[in-house]
């Protein structure tokens, strides 16, 4: 892609500055490199079928919930999905939907240099995280395989559970991004906190 | 703070809702002049009571539903989706007065 700009995160001023605990019992890695694309389709009249066809994947039908094959698709609404999957997948993406979905009542839009996705792990990465949301996140009513479109301190993200160690994925607005470190770093500050850069997972 | 049962998302905190106001009345005919025009867009009943209000999960799924709820207790009686009709709601031991049309 000829435009880098859209895919970096922004973060680099904040990772640079932040301090590392010796000890941490909290990780939060910054995920490079990722693509974004929200889906809007009417479920009853075939685009769902269509749009999983390209996908190679189905489209969660229930709420709060995300499959993932091969991208993560996100249930974000009745008729709203993200989906996360690499930069360079992207726009290639984009082109098979639009064109599975043509003279349908749907649309597919790339986002990707709107969103920042985080990994937050470690122990007290629950603990951390309930400090600024208001899910009940106890593991038998947020567990791998959910995710919801919450707030999180001051800011809007996609809650997800990626597994039970438990490793959270937070994906929110780049312009809010900032701010959420800085609040991850504070929050997490007495259960030791390590922000890294992770390559595309 | 207000504990909200989305019909998409399940009982959420009100901080994620936005508020749409009282549902008003049906939508009058054009030629019924500007009083009743004017009656439609900007009063409200305002009871003490049940009353029937739009709510909007802005930072959830943002759909718009409906909450039948008692401004006295707050109680939250019922919710139902846009076009759903309205709920019949036993509120016998609440406040009595009923906003609802």
């Amino acid at each position: 892609m000829a435009d880098t700009n859209a895919h970096r995160h922004g973060l680099e001023p904040f990772l640079a500055s932040v301090e590392s605990a010796a000890e941490a019992r909290v990780r939060v890695g910054v995920v490079s490199d990722r693509g974004f694309l929200t889906l809007r389709l009417d479920p009853r009249n075939g685009a769902a079928t269509a749009a999983a066809r390209i996908l190679g994947q189905p489209l969660p039908p229930a709420s709060s919930a995300y499959t993932e094959v091969v991208h993560r698709v996100y249930w974000l609404g009745p008729d709203e999905w993200l989906i996360e999957t690499g930069a360079n997948r992207a726009a290639e993406l984009i082109s098979e939907l639009s064109e599975a979905l043509a003279g349908r009542p749907a649309a597919v839009n790339d986002v990707s240099g709107g969103h920042v996705s985080l990994r937050v792990s470690g122990v007290d990465a629950r603990t951390v995280l309930a400090k600024g949301c208001t899910l009940d996140m106890h593991p038998r009513e947020f567990g791998p395989g959910q995710c919801a479109r919450t707030s999180l301190a001051k800011a809007v993200v996609v809650l997800s559970v990626a597994d039970d160690a438990p490793t959270y994925s937070v994906i929110v607005g780049r312009s809010s991004s900032d701010y959420l470190c800085r609040w991850l770093a504070h929050a997490a500050r007495p259960h030791g906190v390590r922000f890294s850069i992770l390559q595309d997972t | 703070m207000l504990r909200i049962p989305c019909p998409c998302c399940g009982e959420r905190d009100e901080a994620e809702f936005r508020y749409g106001g009282e549902v008003p009345g049906s939508i009058p005919q054009t030629d019924v002049g500007d009083e009743a025009w004017a009656d439609y867009l900007f009063a409200r009943d305002n009871p003490k009571g049940l009353v029937h209000e739009r709510w909007c999960h802005s930072h959830g799924c943002g759909q718009w539903f409906h909450v039948v709820r008692d401004t006295v207790t707050h109680r939250i009686h019922a919710v139902y989706g846009v076009g759903e009709p309205r709920p019949v709601v036993d509120c016998s031991n609440e406040s009595q007065a009923d906003g609802g049309r």
